[in-house]
C-alpha cells in the first residue's frame, strides 16, 4: 500500500490525545487505545477523539514510564478495519509511514526509511528512521508497507534533521499480554523493578515490590489541579454547566462549541484573558451595513464587543486577569456564549456573511 | 510610578517642547496622591479613590497646572475629562462603575473603509471599542469597580485616551473628507491663542535648509556602495524632523510610517528603501508653509505614547551605533560620522521610552549637536559652529545639575562632564556616548 492507502485504511483507529499540558496521538489495537506514557502525563483521565469519535474523557488504564506506554480504554466502535501488530521486525532501509497529529495538525502521515532497525538507548532498543515526526506525533503508530504496525513513535532528537525513534512493536506486545494478564484496571508499571503494580496496593507512592518512588503514582494521585484565573475560569465553565475536561485545550485555553458559534478562551502570558467568538466572515455585498450592525450593537453590549480580523467576525469578551471575578466572568461568559451562537445566526441570515469553514475536530 | 517616569521638564530658558514626551512637570505630590488614592480603593471609598488618582495624573507648567485632567463631583457621581491631544475623554463614575468615551468622528460622515479600520482596531484593544450611537463614532470605556487600584484604571484610561488621539490624527491623514470632531480644546496655528507662530516658521525654514544639506551630503558620498550611509543620512534627517520639529497630523503619520517601513521591511533592498525615503523627502522640500502649518496644534497630555524601555537596550544600540562608526572609520569614509553621531541620538530619542535623567542627558547632546536651530528657536546655543568652540562651562554646568538633582535618586550614579573631550565635535560625542554608556540607574 502507498501512504495515503495506509492512512485512509486505517484512520479510524488513529487517535487524537489531548492533556492540559499538550496533545499526541494514539492509535487502537483491540479494545484499547495505545499512546506514549509521556503524553497522558502522569493523568487518570485524557481526552480522547478519533474521525468517528468526538471528544470524550476517557480512563488511562496503563502507564508505564520504562517503556514510555500508556493504555487508554474509553467507549468506542470497533474500527472496520483494524490496526494489527506486525509479526517480524523491520530491517534496514525498510520503507515505514508514520502517522499522527503533529503540531496538532490532523492525520497526517509521513513515509520514511528506516536508518537503523536497532538503535541501544539505555538498556532498549528503539527503530531509528527519518520519517519527518514532529511534537504531536508522539505515541502514533509506525506501520510497514503492509500496514502492520512495527512500533510506536516515541522520541525525536531536538534541531535535528528528521531523526525519530520508535519503540518496536515486541515491547508492546509484551506489555499489551502483561497487562491483559491483570484483573485490575489502574496499573502502573514500576521504572525500577519492572513489575506491573494495581494502583491502590500502593502506598505513599512506594512501589510495593521494590520501594521505588513511583513518580507516576505520584501525578496520578494529585490529577490536574487549576490554580488562581484558570481555576477561576474553569470554575465559571462548570457552573454554566460546561464540560470543563472536554472544553480544556491546554492549561491555558478552552474551547467551547455552541450551534454555530466556536468560542476559545484563552489566558495569555501578559495576564489578558480573551474570550474570542470568531464567528462568520465578512460578505461579498452590503458591507456597510454589517458594519453599522456591529458599531451599533456594541453601543448596546456590556462586556462584549464586535471586531474584525482578517476577513472575521468576532465577538469578544477580554479582561485582565488581576480583575476577574466570578461573578463578573460568569456573567460575560455566559452572554459570549449565549449571544455568539445568536449573532452568527442574524450575520448569516440577516446581512449574508459567510459560514467559517471548520477543520474536523480541530 | 514607573508609568510617570517620561515627564521630562520644559527648559526654563526656552519655552519650546522637543519630541513627543509630555513636556510638563509632574505632580509635586504626585506620590503621596497615588497612595491616598491607593488607601482610598482599599477602604471601598471609591470616589476618593479616582480624586486623588486624577490628582496626580495632573501636569504642571510653571507650578500651574495645565488643566489636562478636570472633574467635579456631587454626592454619589464623579464627572472628569481628560485631555490627551486631540482626543478629549470624558466620562462619569459612580460607586458602581466607571464610563468613558471619546467623540471621534460623525457616524453619518464614516466611510466604509473608516468603518473597515476601526472595527479592525476593536480587535488590537483591551479594554476599550468603538460602537456608533447613531450620531458619533466614539471610543468608549466601561469598567466596573468591584477590584480597584491607581494601577487597574490607569492602563485602560490610557489606552483610551491614547488611542483616541493616534485615531483621530490617523483619520485626518488617510481619510481626508472626513472631520475629526471634538477638538475645540486644541489649539491650531491660526487659533488666536496659539502662542508659537513664530517657532512654526523658523521649524519650517530649518526644515528646508536640513533638506538642502542633505542633498549636498548626498552628493559628498562615495559613488558606489554608499547605501549604508545614505541609510544614515535619510534616517537621520526623519528622527531629527520627529524630535526637534515634532509635526503632528499628517506629517508624522507618514514620516512614522516611512521609518516602520525603512525596518520593517525584510524583503526589500537597502537601495529600495533608500530611493523610498529619497522620495519622500523630496516630497517634504514641496511642501508650502501653509500646508506645513497645518501639521502643528498645541494641547494638553496626560499619557506619554512611548512605551518604557530599559537602558540596557540604549545602552547596546549605542555600543552597535560605535561599532559602524569605527568602520567607517577604518574605511576612510569618516564624511558620514558626524551624520551617525546625530543619529544615534535622535533614534534613541525617537525609539526608547527613557528615565528623565537619560532623556535630558539626551536632549543636552541634541542641543550641543544641533545649536544653531536651539539658538533661533530662543534656546541657549551650546556650540558655535562658526567658531567651532563648545559653550564649556554650560554643558559642564548642566550635567553636573542633573547629577546633583538625582542624587538621592540613583545611588550609584557618577557623571562627570570634566571628562567630556571638547577637541572637536566628533570627539565630544564619542567621550559623551561613553559617558552614556556607563550609567549606573540603580535606585536608592
Amino acid at each position: 500500500m502507498n501512504t495515503q492507502e495506509i492512512l485512509e485504511t486505517y484512520v479510524e483507529s488513529i487517535m487524537q490525545i489531548m492533556t492540559p499540558y499538550g496533545s499526541g496521538t494514539g492509535f487502537v489495537i483491540g479494545d484499547l487505545i495505545v499512546t506514549n506514557s509521556h503524553v497522558v502525563g502522569g493523568l487518570k483521565e485524557v481526552v480522547v477523539s478519533a474521525k468517528e469519535l468526538k471528544r470524550t474523557i476517557a480512563k488511562v488504564v496503563y502507564d508505564d514510564p520504562y517503556l514510555d506506554l500508556a493504555f487508554i480504554k474509553c467507549e468506542m466502535k470497533t474500527p472496520q478495519t483494524p490496526l494489527l501488530l506486525a509479526t517480524k521486525n523491520v530491517d534496514d532501509g525498510d520503507t515505514i509511514v508514520a502517522v499522527g497529529h503533529p503540531y496538532g495538525l490532523n492525520y497526517t502521515a509521513t513515509e520514511g526509511i528506516v536508518s537503523r532497525a536497532s538503535r541501544l538507548q539505555d538498556d532498549l532498543e528503539y527503530i531509528q528512521m527519518d520519517a519527518a515526526i514532529n511534537p504531536g506525533n508522539s505515541g502514533g503508530p509506525l506501520l510497514n508497507i503492509e500496514g502492520a504496525v512495527v512500533g510506536v513513535n516515541t522520541f525525536i532528537i531536538q534541531n535535528a534533521n528528521n531523526l525519530g525513534f520508535a519503540l518496536p512493536f515486541f515491547y508492546l506486545k509484551d506489555a499489551l499480554d502483561a497487562y491483559k494478564a491483570q484483573s485490575s484496571e489502574s496499573i502502573i508499571r514500576c521504572p525500577s523493578c519492572k513489575n506491573l503494580i494495581e494502583e491502590e496496593s500502593i502506598q505513599d507512592n512506594y512501589c510495593p515490590e521494590c520501594g521505588v518512588k513511583l513518580e507516576v503514582a505520584k501525578q496520578r494521585k494529585k490529577g490536574y489541579t487549576p490554580t488562581g484565573p484558570t481555576k477561576v475560569i474553569e470554575d465559571i465553565l462548570s457552573s454554566i454547566e460546561i464540560d470543563v475536561t472536554l472544553s480544556r485545550r491546554s492549561q491555558a485555553a478552552w474551547r467551547i462549541d455552541e450551534g454555530s458559534a466556536r468560542i476559545d478562551i484563552n489566558y495569555y502570558d501578559n495576564g489578558i484573558i480573551i474570550g474570542d467568538a470568531k464567528l462568520c466572515a465578512i460578505p461579498s455585498e452590503k458591507i456597510d451595513a454589517i458594519y453599522d450592525y456591529m458599531l451599533r450593537e456594541n453601543e448596546k453590549l456590556s462586556y462584549l464587543q464586535f471586531s474584525i480580523n482578517e476577513n472575521s467576525i468576532y465577538l469578544s469578551y477580554l479582561i485582565v486577569d488581576s480583575s476577574l471575578t466570578f461573578d463578573e466572568g460568569k456573567i460575560a461568559i455566559e452572554r459570549l456564549i449565549k449571544n455568539a451562537n445568536k449573532y452568527d445566526d442574524i450575520l448569516i441570515k440577516e446581512y449574508g456573511a459567510i459560514e467559517q469553514k471548520r477543520d474536523e475536530e480541530d | 510610578m514607573s508609568w510617570l517616569d517620561f515627564f521630562s521638564s520644559r527648559e526654563s530658558s526656552c519655552n519650546v517642547s522637543f519630541g513627543r514626551g509630555i513636556n510638563a512637570d509632574i505632580s509635586p505630590k504626585e506620590e503621596e496622591l497615588f497612595y491616598s488614592s491607593y488607601e482610598a480603593f482599599e477602604k471601598k471609598n471609591r470616589l476618593d479613590g479616582y480624586e486623588y488618582f486624577f490628582r496626580s495624573l495632573i501636569n504642571f507648567s510653571k507650578d500651574v497646572s495645565n488643566e489636562n485632567i478636570t472633574f467635579s463631583r456631587d454626592e454619589d457621581t464623579l464627572h472628569f475629562t481628560i485631555l490627551q491631544g486631540t482626543a478629549k475623554v470624558t466620562g462619569t463614575i459612580t460607586k458602581e462603575a466607571l464610563y468613558a468615551e471619546s467623540n471621534i468622528v460623525k457616524s453619518s460622515s464614516a466611510t466604509v473603509a473608516l468603518k473597515r479600520y476601526i472595527l479592525e482596531r476593536n480587535y488590537q484593544f483591551t479594554y476599550s471599542n468603538y460602537f456608533s450611537d447613531g450620531e458619533f463614532i466614539k471610543l468608549k470605556l466601561h469598567q466596573d469597580n468591584i477590584i480597584l487600584s491607581p494601577q487597574k484604571i490607569f492602563f485602560p484610561l490610557r489606552e483610551l485616551a491614547l488611542n483616541a488621539d493616534f485615531d483621530k490624527e490617523h483619520i485626518k491623514s488617510e481619510f481626508k473628507d472626513v472631520v475629526i470632531e471634538d477638538i475645540s480644546h486644541i489649539q491650531q496655528i491660526d487659533s488666536p491663542d496659539f502662542t508659537q507662530k513664530k517657532e512654526v516658521q523658523i521649524k519650517y525654514d530649518y526644515l528646508m535648509k536640513w533638506i538642502e544639506e542633505l542633498e549636498e551630503k548626498v552628493l559628498t558620498l562615495p559613488s558606489n556602495d554608499n547605501s549604508g550611509m545614505q541609510s544614515f543620512l535619510y534616517l537621520n534627517i526623519l528622527f531629527k524632523i520627529d524630535y526637534l520639529l515634532s509635526p503632528k497630523f499628517a506629517f508624522y503619520q507618514k514620516l512614522s510610517k516611512k521609518v516602520n517601513e525603512y525596518f520593517s521591511n525584510e524583503n526589500g533592498t537597502i537601495e529600495a528603501k533608500n530611493e523610498e525615503m529619497k522620495r519622500y523627502v523630496l516630497s517634504l522640500k514641496e511642501m508650502d508653509f501653509a500646508a506645513f502649518k497645518e501639521n502643528f496644534y498645541s494641547a494638553k497630555y496626560t499619557f506619554n505614547p512611548i512605551e518604557k524601555s530599559s537602558y540596557d537596550d540604549v545602552v547596546v544600540f549605542i555600543a552597535e551605533s560605535q561599532k559602524k562608526i569605527k568602520w567607517y572609520k577604518n574605511n576612510r569614509y569618516i564624511q558620514i560620522i558626524p551624520t551617525i553621531y546625530n543619529y544615534i541620538a535622535f533614534y534613541s530619542l525617537y525609539n526608547y521610552g527613557m528615565n528623565p535623567l537619560l532623556h535630558e542627558l539626551f536632549h543636552i547632546l541634541t542641543k550641543v549637536q544641533n545649536s544653531e536651530f536651539f539658538a533661533e528657536m530662543g534656546c541657549e546655543a551650546l556650540y558655535d559652529a562658526r567658531t567651532q568652540s563648545f559653550m564649556k562651562k554650560s554643558i559642564t554646568n548642566r550635567i553636573k545639575k542633573l547629577a546633583d538633582d538625582n542624587a538621592q535618586k540613583y545611588k550609584n550614579l557618577i557623571l562627570i562632564p570634566e571628562e567630556l573631550n571638547f577637541a572637536s565635535m566628533n570627539e565630544f560625542c564619542a567621550s559623551y556616548y561613553a559617558m552614556l554608556k556607563n550609567l549606573d540607574f540603580e535606585e536608592v
